[in-house]
C-alpha cells in the first residue's frame, strides 16, 4: 500500500496570484503524478493559501519556522534578513526577459555558494524561482524625454524608489492597491509597475499612458520547503519535489508571459497608449542613476560582491546586455 | 471595556498608585506601568504629527516622508505593548461581566476565586508571548534586522521586539498582581 | 478527535469563558494557543504563531486608524461641537412635531460623522439634549431613550470603530466600508425621525409628561439663532466632515491619513475654542491610549484565534454544513442576525464582532453575499445590542451621565423599544436591498 505523507502548503497571497498560481496548479499535481507512478508514497496536502495563516510580511518566517512545510517566500520583503536574493532590485536595466531570470536563479540558488548558504542558514530548501515581468512607467503623461519626468510624483514603493534617483521625479510610497486612488486624486501622477501585476488594479483607467522603459524583470522570491521537513522526507519524495520545482519554474515563466501579453491586449483595448522611450533617452536615465548598488554592497560585503559577479556573468552568458555594468570595478 | 470606558474625558479615572509604604509592589508596578503607558500616549501624538507632516509635505512641498506606512504600522506594536500593562493594572481590559456580577452578588468568595483564575490565565498568556518573542528579539539585535529599504530608509526592528518582550513581562506581572489584589471586583448591578 | 471536533470544542470553551467574565483578550489568546497545540500536535508551532501574531500581526498600517479616530472623537467631544450642533438643530426644528426629539436625532447624525463611537454621542447628548427636552415637557425617560437610541448612529455613519474592526476581521477595505455605511446611516436617521413624529402624534402620553402643556410650549419662542450664529456654530463640524469624509470618498486620504488629519483638525478646533488647556489635552490623550489599546489588544487576540480556526478548518466545515443544511442565503442571514441579536443582549459590540466575523464572513461570501453589504448587516445587528437589556451599554451610559434618581434604567430601556423596532425594520430593508450598502462603492 502507499504510505501517506501530510504536507502543509501555503501562501500569503491567493491562488490566482502570479506567484502562487503554479504552486497550486503545477507543483502539487506534478508531485502527485510522479509519486503515483512509483506507487510507493502519496501526499495528503493540507492547503492554507490566501493568507489565512500569515500575511505577506511573514513568508520567510512561515517556511523557516515550519508554520507551513512548503510555501511562497517573498525575499523582496526580506531586505534585512536575506539581502543577497535582492540583487536584481539594486541593478536595474539588466534584462527584461523574465524567463532568463528564472533560469539564472534556479541555478544560482543551488550552485552559487553564498546564495546556497543563505537558504541553508534560513533553514529552507529552494525549489523554484519566482519573478516579475519587466517594470515600466504607467502615468498620466508619456515619457518621450527624461525632462518629462522632472518634478513628477510617481508611486515607487520599497527598493524601486532607488530607480527614480537622479531622474528629477519624486518617489511616493504605495502598494498595488493604492495606485489607482493615488493617481485619480493627484497624490501621484503615475507608477512604476509590471504588466501582469497592474492589470487587475485597473490603473490604466487613470494613467492611460504607458512608456516602455525596460527597467527589467526582477527576482521576487522562491517556492521553498522547510529544511528540517525536507531532510526528513524519503529520498524518492525529495526527488519528486525537486522535479516538480523544475516544472513549476517552467509553468511560472509561461504563466507570467501569457498574463503579461493578455494584460497588454486588454489594457490597450481599454484605451492604454503605449510609448517607447528612445535608446538615447534610456541611456540618460541609466547613466543619471547614482551608484545605487553600493549601499547594498556595503550591507552584504564579500558575499554581495560574489553574488553580483555571478549574476552578471550569468546574464552575459545567456546573451543579455545589461545597460549598465553594475559589477564593473567591484 | 472598549466602549464602556469611553466617557467624557473629565470623567476618566487617573491611575491610582498606592503609596510605597502601604504596598511596595503595587507602587513599583503602578509606577512602571504608568511610565510605559505615558510613553505610549505620547507615541500616538507623534504618529498623528507624522501623518500630518507627510500629507502636507507630499501635497505642498513635493517632499513626501518615506516609509510613513511602515513606521505607522510598527508604531501600533509599540503603542499596544507599552500600554497593555497599565490597562491590566487598572482593571480596564474588556470583559463581559454581566454574569460575573450576579455570581459576585450571591457569593463574593467564588467570584474572587474566579477572578484570580482569570488573572492567572492572563499572566500565563503574557508570559507565553514574552517567551515566544525572546529569540526573535535577540536574533533581530544580533543580525541588525531592519524594515525599510537599504539606501532609502531603514529602521532597526529590535527596539520594537524589545517593547513586545518587555511590555509582555510587565503585563504578566501586572496580571499576577491583579490575581492577588483583586479589588475592585466588579459586583452588584452595572454602574 | 478530529481537528474539527477540537475546533468546535474550543469555540464552546471560548464562549463559556467569556460569558463567565474572563477578560476577552486572555480568553481568545489562551484558547487559540491551546487549539493550535492540540490540532497540529506541536507546542513549538503555537509559540511561533503567537510570536508572528504579536509582532507582524499587529504592525499594520490599517490598525493605526484606531487610535487616530479615537483621538479625533474625544477631541470633538471636549470642544463643545456637540452642544453647538444641537443648538442649531433645536433652533431650526423645534416647531416641528416632536421637534426636540427630531433635533436630537439630527444633531446625532451630524455629530456621528466626526466621531467613531456611540458612547461618545450618548454621553455628549445626555448633557445637552435631555435637560432641554424635559424643560419643554418631554418625559425624562423618553428624552433619555431618544438620546440612547439615536446614539447608535455614531457607529454606522462613518467614521466608525465597528466598521474599522469589521473591515480588519473580514479583510475588506476600510475606506469602502465607511462609504457603505453612509446610506444605511441616513436611512436609520430618517426612520427615527418618522417614528418620533408618529409617536408624538399617535401616542403623546408615551412622549410627553403633560401633552397639552408641551403643545403650548412648542409655540413659544425659545432659543433663537441668527443666520450668522448658525454658521459660526456649524463651521467647525462641517469643515471636519468635509475634510474627513470628503478625503475618504475621493480617495485623497487613506483611512489612516483621514484619521490623522481629522484628529489634527479637531485639535485645532478645540484649541481655537479655548476648551483645551494642557492638563485637559493630556487627559484626552491618556484616554485615547486607554480606549485604543483595549481595542487593539482584542484585535491581536482575535487574529490569533482566527488563525487557529483556519488551522482547524472550521470556516470551511461550517460553510459546508450551512450549504448542505439547505438553509440557503435567506435562512443563513436570518439565523445569523438572530444569533448576533441574542449575543447583543449580554456581550459588548466589539466582542461579538471578534467572535462571529472570522467564522461568518467566509461563509457569507460563499453564499454570495457582498462582504460590504454583509458588514453593514452585521454592524446594525450588533448595534441593536447597545439598546437591549440586560446589558445595553448605550442605555447605561445615558443613565450614568444623567445621574437622576427619578429616571430608572428600566424606563430608559422601555423608551428605546421604538428605536429597536426601527433598527429591525431598516435592517430588513438593507438585507433585502444590497444596493443600500453598495450603491456608492466603485
Ligand atoms: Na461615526
Ligand atoms: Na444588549
Amino acid at each position: 500500500a502507499q504510505e501517506s505523507i501530510t504536507v502543509n502548503i501555503g501562501s500569503s497571497h491567493p491562488e490566482q496570484n502570479i506567484w502562487v498560481y503554479a504552486m497550486k496548479n503545477t507543483f502539487q499535481p506534478t508531485v502527485d503524478k510522479i509519486l503515483a507512478e512509483a506507487g510507493e508514497y502519496e501526499i495528503d496536502w493540507s492547503e492554507a493559501y490566501g493568507g489565512t495563516l500569515y500575511k505577506y510580511t511573514d513568508t520567510r518566517e512561515a517556511v523557516q519556522d515550519g508554520i507551513v512545510d512548503v510555501g511562497m517566500v517573498g525575499t523582496v520583503w526580506e531586505g534585512s534578513t536575506m539581502p543577497l536574493q535582492n540583487v536584481t532590485y539594486f541593478t536595474p536595466f539588466a534584462t527584461a526577459d523574465h524567463k532568463m531570470i528564472i533560469e539564472i536563479f534556479d541555478d544560482l540558488n543551488v550552485n552559487q555558494p553564498d546564495l546556497a548558504k543563505s537558504w541553508e542558514d534560513s533553514n529552507m530548501v529552494p525549489l523554484s524561482s519566482l519573478i516579475t515581468d519587466s517594470y515600466d512607467v504607467y502615468a498620466t503623461f508619456p515619457v518621450n524625454a527624461m525632462s518629462d519626468l522632472q518634478n513628477r510624483k510617481l508611486n515607487a514603493p520599497g527598493t524601486s524608489a532607488n530607480w527614480l534617483q537622479g531622474t528629477g521625479a519624486t518617489p511616493v510610497d504605495g502598494a498595488l492597491t493604492t495606485y489607482y486612488t493615488n493617481i485619480q486624486t493627484g497624490v501621484t501622477e503615475g507608477t512604476l509597475s509590471f504588466a501582469s501585476g497592474i492589470l487587475p488594479t485597473r490603473v490604466y483607467e487613470v494613467a492611460p499612458e504607458l512608456t516602455r522603459v525596460g527597467i527589467g524583470s526582477m527576482y521576487f522570491g522562491e517556492l521553498a520547503a522547510n529544511k528540517d521537513f525536507f531532510d526528513g522526507l524519503p529520498e524518492p519524495v525529495q526527488e519528486a519535489f525537486r522535479e516538480a520545482g523544475k516544472a513549476t519554474s517552467k509553468a511560472h515563466g509561461e504563466y507570467v508571459a501569457e498574463l503579461a501579453a493578455k494584460a497588454m491586449d486588454e489594457m490597450q483595448a481599454a484605451g492604454l497608449t503605449v510609448h517607447e522611450l528612445s535608446d538615447a533617452e534610456k541611456q540618460k536615465w541609466v547613466e543619471g542613476l547614482p551608484d545605487i548598488v553600493q549601499p547594498w554592497l556595503d550591507q552584504t560585503g564579500d558575499a554581495g560582491k560574489a553574488v553580483l559577479a555571478a549574476y552578471f556573468s550569468a546574464l552575459r552568458e545567456r546573451g543579455a546586455t545589461p545597460l549598465r555594468n553594475w559589477d564593473e570595478g567591484r | 471595556m472598549s466602549e464602556s470606558s469611553i466617557q467624557e474625558p473629565q470623567q476618566a479615572e487617573g491611575e491610582v498608585i498606592p503609596p510605597f509604604g502601604e504596598a511596595p509592589v503595587g507602587f513599583v508596578l503602578g509606577t512602571v506601568t504608568a511610565v510605559l503607558s505615558s510613553v505610549g500616549t505620547l507615541w500616538i501624538g507623534a504618529l498623528m504629527a507624522l501623518i500630518v507632516a507627510d500629507v502636507i509635505g507630499r501635497n505642498f512641498f513635493d517632499a513626501p516622508i518615506t516609509g510613513v506606512a511602515e513606521i505607522a504600522g510598527h508604531s501600533v506594536v509599540a503603542i499596544v505593548f507599552l500600554q497593555t500593562a497599565a490597562a491590566i493594572m487598572q482593571g480596564r481590559l474588556t470583559r463581559a461581566d454581566f454574569l460575573f456580577r450576579r455570581i459576585a452578588g450571591r457569593s463574593e468568595s467564588s467570584a474572587a476565586a474566579m477572578e484570580s483564575l482569570f488573572c492567572l490565565a492572563g499572566a500565563v498568556v503574557f508570559a507565553l508571548i514574552a517567551w515566544a518573542s525572546w529569540d526573535k528579539m535577540i536574533a533581530a539585535y544580533l543580525r541588525a534586522e531592519f524594515f525599510g529599504v537599504q539606501g532609502v530608509f531603514t529602521v532597526p526592528t529590535w527596539p520594537f521586539r524589545a517593547i513586545i518582550v518587555g511590555g509582555s513581562i510587565v503585563a504578566a506581572l501586572a496580571a499576577l498582581y491583579r490575581a492577588i489584589h483583586r479589588t475592585p471586583l466588579p459586583t452588584g448591578p452595572e454602574q | 478527535m478530529t481537528s474539527l471536533e477540537i475546533g468546535f470544542l474550543l469555540i464552546g470553551l471560548l464562549v463559556g469563558l467569556v460569558l463567565f467574565g474572563m477578560h476577552i483578550a486572555y480568553a481568545l489568546l489562551g484558547v487559540a494557543f491551546l487549539g493550535i497545540w492540540m490540532i497540529r500536535g506541536s507546542l513549538d508551532l503555537s509559540f511561533r504563531m503567537l510570536e508572528l501574531t504579536a509582532y507582524s500581526g499587529i504592525s499594520d498600517y490599517l490598525f493605526a486608524t484606531i487610535p487616530l479616530f479615537v483621538l479625533m472623537g474625544l477631541l470633538v467631544s471636549v470642544s463643545n461641537v456637540g452642544r453647538d450642533t444641537f443648538e442649531v438643530a433645536e433652533a431650526l426644528l423645534k416647531r416641528m412635531l416632536c421637534g426636540l426629539g427630531v433635533a436630537t436625532v439630527a444633531a446625532n447624525t451630524v455629530f456621528a460623522a466626526v466621531t467613531g463611537v456611540s458612547i461618545a454621542s450618548a454621553a455628549v447628548f445626555t448633557r445637552v439634549a435631555v435637560p432641554e427636552m424635559t424643560r419643554h415637557g418631554y418625559k425624562a425617560s423618553f428624552s433619555s431613550g431618544t438620546v440612547a437610541g439615536s446614539s447608535v448612529l455614531g457607529m454606522l455613519i462613518p467614521p466608525s470603530l465597528l466598521l474599522i474592526i469589521y473591515g480588519v476581521l473580514a479583510e475588506v477595505s476600510i475606506g469602502s466600508m465607511f462609504i457603505a455605511g453612509i446610506v444605511p446611516g441616513v436611512m436609520l436617521a430618517l426612520g427615527f425621525v418618522a417614528m418620533l413624529m408618529a409617536l408624538a402624534g399617535l401616542a403623546p402620553r408615551f412622549v410627553f409628561a403633560d401633552p397639552k402643556a408641551a403643545q403650548e410650549r412648542r409655540a413659544e419662542a425659545g432659543i433663537h439663532l441668527s443666520l450668522g450664529e448658525i454658521i459660526w456654530k456649524l463651521v467647525p463640524i462641517v469643515l471636519l466632515i468635509v475634510l474627513v469624509l470628503g478625503g475618504l470618498y475621493t480617495g485623497y486620504f487613506t483611512p489612516t491619513e483621514a484619521g490623522g488629519i481629522g484628529a489634527f483638525g479637531a485639535l485645532l478646533i478645540a484649541i481655537g475654542r479655548r476648551t483645551l488647556d494642557r492638563r485637559r489635552l493630556w487627559q484626552v490623550m491618556k484616554q485615547t491610549g486607554t480606549v485604543s489599546v483595549s481595542i487593539l489588544l482584542l484585535l491581536v487576540a482575535a487574529s490569533f484565534y482566527s488563525r487557529m480556526l483556519s488551522i482547524a478548518g472550521l470556516p470551511n466545515a461550517i460553510e459546508t454544513l450551512v450549504v448542505e443544511s439547505g438553509f440557503g442565503h435567506w435562512g443563513f442571514i436570518f439565523v445569523y442576525v438572530l444569533v448576533v441579536f441574542l449575543m447583543g443582549m449580554i456581550l459588548d459590540s466589539t466582542s461579538i464582532l471578534l467572535i462571529v466575523v472570522p467564522i461568518a464572513a467566509p461563509i457569507a461570501q460563499g453564499l454570495g453575499f457582498d462582504l460590504f453589504h454583509f458588514g453593514i448587516i452585521t454592524v446594525i445587528a450588533v448595534e441593536i445590542g447597545l439598546l437591549t437589556p440586560p446589558f445595553g451599554i448605550s442605555v447605561f451610559t445615558v443613565h450614568n451621565t444623567l445621574n437622576d434618581p427619578g429616571t430608572s434604567v428600566e424606563s430608559i430601556f422601555l423608551a428605546t423599544l421604538p428605536f429597536i423596532a426601527v433598527m429591525l425594520f431598516v435592517l430588513g430593508v438593507i438585507i433585502a436591498v444590497p444596493e443600500t450598502a453598495t450603491l456608492f462603492l466603485r
